[in-house]
C-alpha cells in the first residue's frame, strides 16, 4: 500500500470503520512505515484529548420534573398498538350502538307513557338518530375514553415524578398520604421520607472494628442525589417563606454531604461518626416529627 | 444495592420501549435516567448555550415520550433519541439565525487564543484547553459540528450517525475529515499537534 492511499484511510481505521480486508492492508503498511505510523499515533492522540473533553454540564436535578409535567399538561399517554386502538374504537363503536338503543328505548318507553314533559332524549328524532348523530354520540364516547386514558397515564406520570426506586423497602417507614399535598410539598415530602430511610439506613449500619472497610456505595449515590434535591427544596423554601421546612432541610445538608463524600469503601470509624451523629442529633425523630406534624403546620 | 434497584439496571432500552407504550410513566423515567446525560452533553455540543442545551434536553424528552409509540422496532433507542434531539436543536439554532441572535466566534479570537496558550499538562484537560475546544467547536459549520460532535465526542458509528442525520455516507465521511482539519488547526500549536492529512 501507498503512503497517500494509507492517509485515505487513516481516520476510517482509528474509527474502526473499515472493512476487514483493508483494516488488514492499513495495519500491514502502519507496521513498516514511520511516517504514516506517526501521523495514526498523533491523530489517535488528538482523538484522546477531544474524548477528555468536560463540558461541565450536568442534568439538573428539576428538569424530570419538567419534563414530566410537561407531559401531563400538554400530551397524552403514549397511544397504545394499532391493535389497542382498533379495539378502543370498536368499543367506542358498540357503546355508541348501546346507548342509541337506550335512547331509542326510552322515547320509545315515553312515548307509550304520553305524559306531557319532555326529556332531552325525547328530542331525538322519532325515526330514529341520523349517521351524523351516531357519529357524534361515538366520538363523545371516543373521547371520554381518550380522557380517561389521559388521565390514567398522568396520574401515572405524577407517581412517577414521586417515586424512588432506589429506595425500594419502605416496610419500616411511616408512610404519608400525599395524595393531599400540591406538587412542591409532595416533593418535599417525598424527599424527607427518602432522606429519613437512607439516615436510618446508615444509623442501624452494623460496624465491626473487625471490619476493614464498609461498602457504603448505594447509600454514597443515593445521598448525592438527595442532596442535589434538598438545595433546590431548601431554596424553594425560603423563597415561600417555608421557614420550618427551610430550616430542617439545612439541619439534613450536612449529613447528606458527610454521606455522599464517602468512599464507595468506607473506614469502619468514618462511618461510625457518622452514625452517632444521626444518634445524638435526633434527627431522624425531627423527620418524624415533620411528617406527623402534616401540612397545616407549616 | 438493593434488589429492585439491581432489577432496574437490567432492564434493556427495548423492555422499556414496550413498557412506556403500555403507558408505565416509570420505565420513561429510566430512559430519561439513562439517556438525558449524553442526550444534554450533545445539544450543548450543538448550541454552546448551557441554559438553551437544559430547555431543549426537556424539549427532546416531552417530544420522545409523544412519539415514542412510533418508534420502529429495529431502530435503537440512543440513535432514536439522539435525532431527536439534532432536530430540536437545529430547530433552535434556525430560530436563532432568523432572530439575528446569531453570535459568530469562528475565527480571530479562536485563533488567537489557539495559538498563545501554553501546552497542557500531561493528563490534564486544562480549562483553558477546555474552553479552546469548545469555542472551536462553536465555530464549525453545523453539520461538520454535527457529524464531529457524534463521532468524536460521543463515539457513534458511521451507520448510527447516518441513521441521526440522514447524511450519506459519503458526505459525513466529507464534513467528519474537514471538521478534524479544522478542529486540529485551531487547537493544534496548543496540543502540539501539527500537521496535515
Amino acid at each position: 500500500m501507498k503512503c497517500e492511499v494509507c492517509s485515505e484511510f487513516l481516520e476510517e481505521y482509528l474509527d474502526s470503520e473499515l472493512a476487514p480486508g483493508e483494516r488488514e492492508r492499513v495495519g500491514a503498511h502502519l507496521i513498516q512505515c514511520v511516517d504514516c505510523s506517526t501521523k495514526f499515533e498523533t491523530l489517535a492522540a488528538e482523538q484522546e484529548l477531544f474524548a477528555r473533553y468536560d463540558r461541565e454540564i450536568e442534568v439538573p436535578p428539576f428538569l424530570w420534573t419538567r419534563i414530566a409535567e410537561h407531559a401531563l399538561t400538554e400530551s397524552n399517554a403514549p397511544r397504545r398498538s394499532w391493535f389497542a386502538s382498533l379495539f378502543a374504537r370498536r368499543f367506542a363503536g358498540v357503546a355508541a350502538i348501546v346507548l342509541l338503543a337506550i335512547a331509542v328505548g326510552v322515547v320509545y318507553l315515553m312515548s307509550r307513557q304520553a305524559t306531557p314533559e319532555k326529556s332531552v332524549v325525547d328530542r331525538v328524532s322519532p325515526t330514529g338518530p341520523t349517521q351524523e348523530q351516531a357519529r357524534n354520540t361515538g366520538e363523545i364516547v371516543s373521547r371520554g375514553s381518550t380522557r380517561m386514558n389521559a388521565d390514567k397515564s398522568k396520574r401515572q406520570i405524577r407517581r412517577a415524578i414521586h417515586t424512588d426506586r432506589d429506595v425500594s423497602d419502605q416496610s419500616d417507614v411511616l408512610s404519608s398520604d400525599l395524595g393531599y399535598l400540591d406538587i412542591d410539598e409532595q416533593d418535599t415530602a417525598q424527599h424527607i421520607e427518602q432522606t429519613q430511610n437512607l439516615l436510618r439506613s446508615i444509623k442501624n449500619l452494623p460496624v465491626s472494628d473487625s471490619d476493614d472497610e464498609i461498602d457504603v456505595s448505594y447509600d454514597k449515590a443515593l445521598s448525592r442525589r438527595l442532596l442535589n434535591e434538598n438545595v433546590v427544596l431548601r431554596r424553594e423554601a425560603e423563597m415561600k417563606a417555608k421557614f420550618p421546612t427551610k430550616t430542617l432541610l439545612a439541619d439534613l445538608e450536612p449529613f447528606l454531604i458527610d454521606i455522599a463524600n464517602l468512599p464507595d469503601h468506607a473506614r469502619p470509624e468514618d462511618v461510625r461518626v457518622i452514625k452517632e451523629r444521626v444518634r445524638k442529633t435526633e434527627i431522624v425523630a425531627a423527620l418524624l416529627d415533620y411528617q406527623d406534624r402534616g401540612i397545616n403546620n407549616r | 444495592m438493593s434488589g429492585a434497584f439491581a432489577g432496574t439496571l437490567m432492564n434493556s432500552s427495548v423492555d422499556l420501549v414496550t413498557r412506556v407504550c403500555q403507558g408505565d410513566a416509570d420505565a420513561f423515567r429510566l430512559i430519561f435516567e439513562r439517556y438525558s446525560r449524553p442526550v444534554i452533553s450533545f445539544i450543548y455540543d450543538m448550541v454552546n448555550d448551557r441554559a438553551l442545551a437544559e430547555e431543549l434536553t426537556q424539549e427532546t424528552f416531552v417530544r420522545a415520550f409523544r412519539a415514542i409509540h412510533t418508534m420502529r422496532a429495529e431502530t435503537k433507542l440512543s440513535t432514536w433519541l439522539f435525532g431527536i434531539a439534532r432536530n430540536v436543536a437545529r430547530e433552535s439554532l434556525r430560530a436563532r439565525a432568523r432572530a439575528g441572535n446569531h453570535v459568530d466566534i469562528a475565527d480571530k479570537s479562536v485563533m488567537d487564543l489557539s495559538d498563545k496558550k501554553p501546552a497542557p499538562v500531561e493528563g490534564l484537560l486544562s480549562k483553558e484547553l477546555n474552553e479552546l475546544i469548545r469555542r472551536s467547536l462553536a465555530a464549525l459549520d453545523e453539520d461538520k459540528r454535527l457529524v464531529f460532535t457524534l463521532k468524536v465526542l460521543h463515539q457513534c458509528s458511521y451507520d448510527e450517525i447516518a441513521a441521526i442525520t440522514g447524511f450519506s455516507l459519503a458526505k459525513l465521511k466529507t464534513d467528519l475529515h474537514r471538521a478534524r482539519a479544522e478542529m486540529r488547526k485551531r487547537i493544534s500549536s496548543y496540543a502540539g499537534v501539527g500537521y496535515e492529512v
